[in-house]
């Protein structure tokens, strides 16, 4: 996850999904997002609105507090 | 039907607010149901106290904005319900800030309403009844309105119409003697839908004669061009699901019936096009533009079959406009746009035919910004024109020849040659001026200190010269949008308030993905601009955007600008050489006439060249 680090704190992805209601796009797009690696994720937001479901979804690489990736990849890097 | 009146308790579960529930309660008491409203602040067991203590309850409304341990509070109240023996006896509900459906159920409430909520849409379900949502329901109740009802096509401007009569006369004197392969094919066509599938062999042999070899080897041999394939049976069996699919539709506008918003579709493919459709008419468009590839309109002759491609634009075949006006919502009006290659008429009778709301046809611009000889796209714009009338269908034309560079005056200019020959032939024409940030601007600095002065002052002028239906277009903000899609959203937005607080008819408004030429248009980037459309309508209601006295000033020069083309056109005695001389854009501006079909009249009589 070396680029991740590099990413300040979240990844937002938008799309449309179709299903049948918003809790289904929710599980898809929750299953979709641990697929990819993302551990730490949450869906920022859902509207069923004609064939399927509008969701932004969240996946947090760095919450504040935490211990920032980028700090040690900017000192790597010569800041 | 009268809905049996039911007794609510509305509670709100919250600290402080409580204004969502006044809305709701006005409405339910209008609708003559029993409601009372509990103040706000009250523990979960005094409310389930208060429930055992009013008579015969139907309804418990809870309203209260999730957040850190709300859920936790909102399912205590459901347990103390439930323990006290009343969840047999009330429909529970909730509603607020984050509030969703599935995370309503499983609080343990029968129903969840969130953010966007209208009081009407609680009462529908109160009621236990359907609920149509804003303008959709609206336009549902009407039907498809007619963008040019209402519409004199009087003159204000008298020696602006002398000029155009004498246009108009010359451009119907010249086409007399003349046709093309264009016009023939369009004439088979309508022969053909008109005769059956018997009649098909003999419209082959002659069609074939006036089409490129590509459509040839796809008749003949079923041959496609590269990246192009048949959809297959089962795709098309399968979309059958989405084919009588009801569902929660938003309004692209809030109470006031115009404009029209439109979008423009065409990935390639009619079953991508299909989704894209429904999200987009569920997301508040009241109109759909089919937009073709660019390579079609410059091949003699359209292909056949269900087909796909690889490229932008969704190719113009009998088959594929059936399927996807077979998608189509009712109160949904469909474009099929005629205007800019080698098919013009022939587009125009597959729209006729297939009931198509509105068409596309302009020469002036075809041979300007879309590359067609000027003489050809005359001829097969005039008969265009005649079969657009023969349907009673309404054409925009459209002045994208703005973005080759030509200044809005002789863009205009041109547009009002072609609507004019239309009223002529009897067709109803809408003009379409384009809201743009063109080289012109780029140039002159119109638009140096805003976006609304010169879009105003193109309305201005031609609503000061004919009692005409305006649609701008297209789509709006054209060269304003960036690759960001709140950026190119917000200038959607602002561009398309401009023009619904200028009264015009309708708007083509494009996707947030408008500046992004990397791929294909994504469903997502489509619904960005419908949602700040509908937004920005909310937001500017019937409060109108004003113009600077600049924009008036603007006015005048381009009605004055507009009157000396048509001056030097009429003195010309010749439309087409006009085009050909640059009298309506030319080099000066950046703009050539375009040769796709030169050298390819006939003579009537005789089906000789000319």
């Amino acid at each position: 996850m070396q680029y991740a680090e590099r990413i300040l704190d979240a990844i937002d992805m938008e799309t449309f999904i179709l299903a049948r209601d918003e809790g289904e796009a929710k599980g898809f797009m929750g299953r979709f997002l641990a697929d990819l690696g993302f551990t730490d994720h949450d869906i920022v937001f859902l509207e069923q609105v004609g064939p399927g479901v509008r969701v932004r979804a969240r996946a947090y690489i760095h919450r504040p507090g935490g211990s920032y990736g980028w700090l040690a990849e900017g000192d790597d890097n010569g800041g | 039907m009268v809905a049996e009146k039911k007794k609510i308790l509305l509670v709100p579960l919250d600290p402080v607010h409580d204004m969502g529930l006044k809305l709701i309660r006005k409405a339910l008491d209008d609708k003559g149901h029993s409601t009372v409203l509990l103040p706000p602040g009250m523990e979960p067991y005094e409310v389930v106290e208060r429930i055992l203590d009013e008579v015969e309850i139907d309804f418990v409304l809870v309203s209260r904005t999730l957040g850190y341990r709300v859920g936790e509070l909102l399912a205590r109240f459901v347990d103390l319900v439930e323990v006290s023996g009343l969840r047999d006896r009330v429909t529970l509900v909730v509603g607020g800030m984050a509030v969703r459906p599935e995370l309503a159920a499983e609080m343990g409430f029968d129903a969840g309403f969130g953010p966007g909520t209208t009081p009407g849409e609680v009462v529908a379900f109160i009621e236990d009844r359907p609920f149509a949502y804003g303008g959709r329901a609206e336009a549902s109740e009407g039907g498809k309105r007619d963008l040019t009802h209402g519409f004199s096509y009087v003159y204000r401007k008298k020696e602006i119409q002398k000029r155009l009569a004498a246009i108009a006369g010359d451009i119907m004197g010249w086409a007399a003697n003349k046709t093309s392969p264009g016009v023939e094919r369009a004439r088979l066509r309508f022969q053909a839908l008109n005769k059956g599938e018997k009649y098909r062999e003999e419209f082959l042999e002659e069609y074939l004669d006036y089409c490129d070899e590509l459509v040839v080897l796809s008749y003949k041999r079923k041959q496609l061009p590269d990246q192009t394939r048949f959809l297959a049976q089962d795709e098309l069996h399968f979309l059958k699901q989405y084919q009588n699919w009801e569902g929660r539709s938003k309004a692209a506008r809030s109470g006031i019936r115009k404009p029209d918003v439109f979008i423009q579709y065409g990935t390639g493919c009619p079953l991508m096009d299909i989704m894209h459709i429904k999200v987009c008419e569920a997301w508040g468009a009241d109109g759909l533009v089919h937009f073709d590839p660019s390579g079609g309109a410059r091949t003699e002759g359209l292909l056949e079959g269900y087909l796909a491609h690889g490229e932008d634009g969704t190719l113009l075949t009998w088959e594929n406009l059936r399927l996807i006006k077979n998608f189509l919502a009712p109160n949904t009006l469909w474009q099929v746009r005629a205007h800019r290659g080698l098919n013009t008429p022939e587009t125009v009778v597959l729209a006729g035919e297939l009931g198509a709301d509105l068409t596309k046809i302009n020469m002036a611009y075809a041979s300007l910004g879309a590359g067609m000889d000027p003489a050809r796209i005359t001829i097969d714009g005039v008969e265009a024109i005649r079969w657009a009338a023969h349907y009673d269908l309404p054409f925009d034309v459209v002045t994208n020849e703005e973005l080759s560079g030509v200044p809005a005056h002789k863009a205009f200019a041109g547009m009002l040659i072609i609507a004019h020959l239309a009223l002529q032939l009897g067709g109803r024409p809408i003009l379409q001026p384009l809201f743009c940030r063109s080289p012109e601007v780029m140039i002159y600095g119109q638009m140096r200190d805003n976006y609304i002065d010169y879009n105003a002052a193109k309305i201005l002028a031609l609503q000061q010269i004919i009692d005409a239906p305006l649609w701008p277009g297209a789509p709006i903000g054209f060269l304003t949008h960036t690759e960001d899609r709140v950026q190119s959203s917000l200038t959607t937005a602002l561009h398309a308030s401009l023009a619904r607080s200028l009264g015009v008819e309708a708007i083509s408004i494009a996707s947030s993905d408008e500046a992004y030429a990397g791929g294909p248009i994504a469903a997502a980037s489509r619904v960005d601009t419908l949602r700040a459309t509908h937004e920005a309508f909310r937001f500017f209601g019937r409060a109108g955007i004003q113009p600077t006295p600049r924009a008036r000033e603007w006015s005048k020069e381009l009605i004055a600008g507009i009157s000396k083309v048509l001056k030097d056109v009429a003195n010309s005695g010749s439309f087409v050489q006009s085009l050909y001389r640059g009298l309506l854009g030319g080099p000066e501006d950046g703009a050539y006439p375009g040769r796709v079909g030169r050298d390819t009249l006939l003579r009537k009589e005789k089906g000789k060249d000319v």
